[in-house]
């Protein structure tokens, strides 16, 4: 399948032109070319001055200090040593200018995510650009830092550069640019002026169509399943503390946030993957802080991981022997054929044939296998993190309503998503974290989006 | 001066001499390593500086000849590991096993070959004596000099940020696979300095084995000096002082397997003592591949 | 085999072909010997009379428990580059336990390779301890104690459980009992020479088989494998990796370990220090060429046992020193380091 397909793109100075449309449908490709990382296959590319591009995952290096990743490859010299100084200096007149708050000696893996993005915007600025090119660039942000970020940009373009904002956050895209361009499978679909068009217009042109309906959600009884007091916990990249909160068997509750706030820390604890602080009580016994997965495993507690290609799938096994991973214990090898079989069925799978190796598969048919496999040992808990990520909306939809099924089957389901409108079509009930804490509750009835948007960006 | 003193000062002065060959090789693996790329293949670059200065100092009569000749030995066999994991992305480990193998078996050829007599060459024109030789003291201000290079100058920038992020590196202009290459070349010329002091300085001949794994020692001290030029000088002096006791613990009686057993069980022990606390350069050893 | 991996495989090969005659031909000519003279005393050394197959496949087998136990540990994603000294100190255990017990034979064989087992078991536990409770890297412990492990047979063989005299380094004789049995003179009226040389190969073989079942058919095999090609995602679906790294690594010393007292109870009848000619070396590249597939590795056993067997022919006869194979085997792993199944495992 062709990532790009004969793809016409003009962008103007003054102007932040926004480019949308689904995970998968080019528009990232699109930007890493206009960038010039990647070389198209035929056409060209034309930039009058320099382009730069912040990409959706920093391009920073962690272990470096600010000004070493702003000034990388450009430091400033005095004979043969870098002028360490100067670079500071400069540094720091950038941030002034553009109103982008940095400390140029703090070391970049110690800053919060938004001040990363500052890092990664300052170091494309530094470079002059006549094209900024900004792919997802409110992913991380919360609300209120929504705003502020688009104000500098919005001075940037009025300055004269040519913006281009990468994104498939349409209220962003109405609110803020000029101009907006739609690609669908690789193909520009659409183009507006953005005052001639509106959210719902842009959204069937993204999709094609109509989005798939979602399962029909069964009246439940729910029963206390997993009870959570006080839950403390590290992982690599995240902390949670202090953490309070029931799901009960047959409900769905989603856990809303900006990535980065928690969620990594909530899911690797209740995996067993580190320990935690506190005290949980699931299906009615503790749960001992320091369990192995396996023994989280055997308790009937499942996670679904946040990256499927590192901490779920075996890349260069076939899909078979993945379908067992979690279960090779408790199925006997000679069954494992049998198991791959009805996870496809049930999960529509594409290509049908248990023997292709998972590498091959589209991220949305990987992502099918490991939610597949995971509902298929009917575990009690389901902490589904992240489950469409990067997938087409076909598959999402499909992994959304298995896990509405599993929901009114009676299994309890955790769902952790940066994807708002994910979680307002799954969860029962909505809670809120923020900077490692919970800091509101809504059930379906009293959901407010804009009081949850205010709690993500950490205003109480 | 006292009996004890007498002892103490030579026992320094065994110290260095033992440690020099290890600091060599540990600098050389930290460039490396800071730059991404595992070096398990600084045994065969101690061996190629070894047996080439010993063969060119024997045939020239000129020691200094032998050095250098010892230093590109020791560049072009770092060169094959720099090349097959740069633009071949193979397991560095793996390569870096195969080079080892190939090298000492290359200079025992080598000495078949010119000296007609399996396991060692004859004696040669030395650089100088073990003890108050101009090596020892390079090798401390290579380690000064590679701390600058690495924290104050452009390319040592540069050589960090491909060690860290080589994606990253690329995105802002840098050629990380050049930048590894060098690195590695560059490492493996002052690695082999360390074969050449143990060659020319301290045994005046070459013989087959005679590293004796301190290519590996050396990587251990990497590790435990945290990557940094001063810390793995810091580790192979520790490192050399465990070795240079093997003399006064002989005269102890205690066995000399077991002595000289010693440098490896301290590696050993280092690895398992620190192993789990440090951090490595975030993409050491990870082969970058472009696009 | 899908046509990208055919493709790619004809061209590893291409490369290993240019390797062992570019650089064994550049090598014999530096040595004043003609490269056809050289490449044919390495055949004809390998394979001219069935005393020299049998050669052959006593060579084969040495390198094939080492590559074996080397493969094992890979698949783990372990490098194990301590097979030399789990296999030297299997030697020592078979050879001084062996020339302990004066025991009828079907007690006394086993019993003789199982001590070699244990002792390259335990070999190959401690780094795998190292690396499942610290952390530590595999590869430079594995290393460190191929050196201690020399060290220490020198010195157990000539002080402590000395039994074939001070000066040398080898322990006592084997009782006949406990070499390794005939085994076509068990079926035929034998050579002599060449009847017991075949039974080192038979048990490698049979070794090979019982792995290649345990690896792909066996719910440990499954685990071990996942350790090795993703163990992120192994260690949330249940997996130990800790104990998997500890267990992989013993079975790799163990195999490796069963090698030495192979090479003792088959071979040389005693433990010496100089009994193995860096075997568990060059089974690092019988591993590598094998793709880790044990069967597989069977048949480079049998190629790398050739270029042993016929290096010392060559040597003899051709005066190329025999230090050419060593050098031509190392670049051969070189050479073929990008292989997936090699280049697939995370490295510390």
């Amino acid at each position: 399948m062709q990532a790009l397909d004969g793809v016409d793109l003009e962008l103007v100075r003054g102007e932040i032109h926004a480019l949308v449309g689904e995970n998968g449908a080019g528009k990232s490709t699109l930007a890493a070319i206009a960038y010039g990382a990647v070389r198209a296959d035929t056409g060209d590319v034309e930039a009058d001055g320099v382009v730069g591009l912040v990409h959706q995952h920093f391009k920073l290096i962690e272990r470096l200090r600010v000004w070493e990743n702003v000034l990388l490859n450009r430091e400033p010299r005095r004979g043969w040593t870098i002028d360490v100084a100067a670079a500071r200096d400069r540094v720091r007149a950038l941030a002034a200018r553009y109103g982008l708050a940095v400390d140029p000696d703090a070391v970049v893996e110690t800053l919060p995510v938004g001040v990363k993005q500052r890092v990664e915007l300052l170091r494309e600025l530094d470079r002059a650009p006549s094209v900024l090119l900004l792919d997802e660039p409110t992913a991380a942000l919360a609300p209120s830092e929504i705003a502020s970020f688009f104000t500098t940009i919005g001075e940037l373009a009025r300055a004269g550069t040519a913006v281009l904002v990468v994104t498939h956050k349409l209220a962003e895209v109405v609110a803020y640019s000029q101009r907006v361009t739609v690609m669908r499978g690789g193909r520009i679909v659409a183009r507006h002026a953005t005052a001639e068009t509106n959210a719902p217009d842009i959204a069937r042109e993204m999709v094609g169509g109509d989005v798939p309906a979602l399962a029909r959600r069964a009246r439940t009884e729910p029963a206390p399943l997993l009870e959570v007091r006080g839950l403390s916990a590290r992982s690599r990249v995240s902390a949670l503390d202090d953490a309070t909160f029931d799901v009960r068997a047959g409900e769905i509750v989603g856990i809303a946030g900006v990535e980065g706030n928690g969620q990594s820390a909530l899911a690797d604890a209740l995996a067993g993957v580190v320990p935690f602080d506190g005290e949980v009580r699931f299906d009615g016994a503790p749960l001992a802080p320091n369990d192995t997965p396996g023994q989280r495993i055997a308790r009937g507690i499942r996670v679904i991981p946040q990256d499927r290609r590192h901490e779920a799938l075996v890349l260069d096994w076939t899909v078979r022997d993945n379908v067992a991973l979690g279960r090779q214990r408790s199925l006997p090898p000679r069954a494992y054929a049998e198991a791959a079989r009805e996870v496809i069925a049930r999960f529509d799978v594409r290509p049908p044939n248990p023997d292709t190796i998972a590498g091959a598969l589209s991220g949305g048919n990987q992502q099918k296998i490991v939610v597949g496999r995971t509902l298929a040992s009917a575990p009690k808990l389901v902490v589904a993190y992240q489950p469409t990520r990067g997938i087409d909306v076909g598959a999402a939809a499909l992994v959304q309503s298995r896990l509405i099924e599993a929901r009114n089957a009676g299994a309890g389901v955790l769902l952790i998503s940066f994807e708002l409108d994910e979680i307002f079509a799954c969860a029962d009930r909505v809670l809120v974290i923020a900077g490692g804490r919970f800091v509101g509750a809504f059930d379906r009835a009293s959901v407010d989006r804009g009081r949850i948007g205010a709690l993500m960006a950490g205003d109480a | 001066m006292s009996g004890a003193a007498l002892a103490l000062a030579a026992l320094l002065g065994l110290t260095l001499v033992k440690a020099t060959p290890l600091i060599y090789a540990a600098l050389g693996g930290v460039l490396s390593e800071r730059s991404g790329v595992v070096n398990i293949g600084l045994e065969a670059i101690l061996i190629a500086g070894a047996f080439t200065s010993v063969a060119v100092s024997g045939a020239t009569g000129n020691p200094i000849a032998g050095t250098l000749a010892g230093i590109v030995a020791g560049m072009l066999v770092a060169a094959v590991l720099a090349f097959v994991a740069t633009r071949l992305a193979v397991d560095q480990i793996v390569a870096g096993t195969g080079l080892n193998i190939a090298a000492l078996a290359g200079a025992a050829f080598g000495l078949q070959l010119i000296y007609h007599q399996p396991g060692a060459s004859r004696e040669v024109p030395a650089l100088g004596t073990p003890g108050e030789n101009v090596l020892i003291v390079v090798a401390f201000l290579a380690a000064a000099a590679l701390h600058v290079v690495l924290t104050r100058t452009p390319w040592g920038l540069r050589v960090r940020a491909c060690g860290e992020d080589p994606s990253a590196a690329e995105s802002a202009g840098i050629d990380a696979l050049a930048t590894r290459f060098w690195a590695v070349v560059t490492g493996g010329a002052i690695a082999s300095l360390g074969g050449v002091y143990l060659a020319l300085a301290e045994l005046d001949l070459y013989s087959d084995g005679m590293t004796a794994g301190r290519g590996f020692i050396a990587l251990a001290a990497v590790i435990f000096g945290r990557w940094t030029p001063f810390g793995a000088t810091g580790a192979a002096l520790c490192f050399g002082f465990l070795a240079a006791l093997q003399f006064s613990l002989q005269r102890a009686g205690v066995p000399s397997e077991l002595l000289q057993a010693l440098p490896y069980l301290a590696a050993l022990v280092a690895l398992a003592g620190f192993a789990g606390r440090v951090r490595a350069p975030a993409a050491d050893g990870m082969p970058y591949i472009r696009g | 085999m899908s046509a990208a991996l055919r493709v790619r495989t004809l061209r590893e090969l291409l490369v290993v072909i240019v390797v062992v005659f570019g650089v064994g031909s550049i090598a014999m000519l530096l040595a004043h010997v003609s490269p056809v003279d050289g490449f044919a005393q390495l055949v004809d050394g390998a394979f001219g009379t069935p005393e020299e197959v049998g050669e052959t496949l006593v060579q084969a087998a040495f390198l094939l428990f080492p590559a074996l136990g080397i493969a094992v540990a890979f698949r783990a994603g372990l490098f194990n580059i301590g097979a030399e000294g789990q296999l030297v100190l299997g030697g020592f255990a078979a050879g001084w336990i062996g020339a302990q017990l004066p025991l009828p034979a079907y007690v006394a064989v086993p019993m003789v390779l199982l001590a070699g087992a244990v002792a390259g078991g335990i070999w190959g536990a401690i780094p795998g301890f190292l690396k499942a409770r610290f952390g530590a890297n595999e590869v430079i412990a594995t290393l460190m104690l191929n050196y201690v492990a020399t060290l220490l047979c020198t010195y157990l063989v000539t002080g402590p459980l000395q039994q074939g005299g001070a000066t040398a380094a080898e322990t006592g004789a084997l009782p006949k009992a406990a070499h390794l049995p005939d085994l076509i003179g068990l079926l035929a009226d034998p050579q002599p020479t060449l009847a017991y040389l075949l039974t080192p190969f038979a048990l490698a073989v049979i070794l090979a088989f019982v792995l290649r079942r345990v690896l792909l058919h066996t719910v440990f095999g499954y685990e071990l494998r996942a350790a090795g090609d993703a163990p992120e995602a192994a260690k949330r679906a249940g997996i130990d990796l800790g104990r998997t790294a500890l267990v992989a690594m013993a079975i790799s010393g163990a195999i490796a370990g069963l090698g030495g007292a192979t090479i003792v109870a088959g071979e040389l009848h005693r433990f010496n220090t100089g009994l193995s000619a860096g075997y568990g070396f060059i089974a690092i590249a019988v591993a590598i060429v094998g793709n880790l597939d044990p069967l597989w590795i069977v048949v480079a056993s049998i190629a790398f046992g050739m270029l042993q067997s016929g290096g010392i022919a060559m040597q003899a006869e051709a005066h190329v020193p025999k230090e050419v194979i060593a050098l031509v085997t190392g670049l051969v792993i070189i050479a073929l380091a990008g292989r997936r199944a090699v280049a697939n495992r995370r490295t510390t």
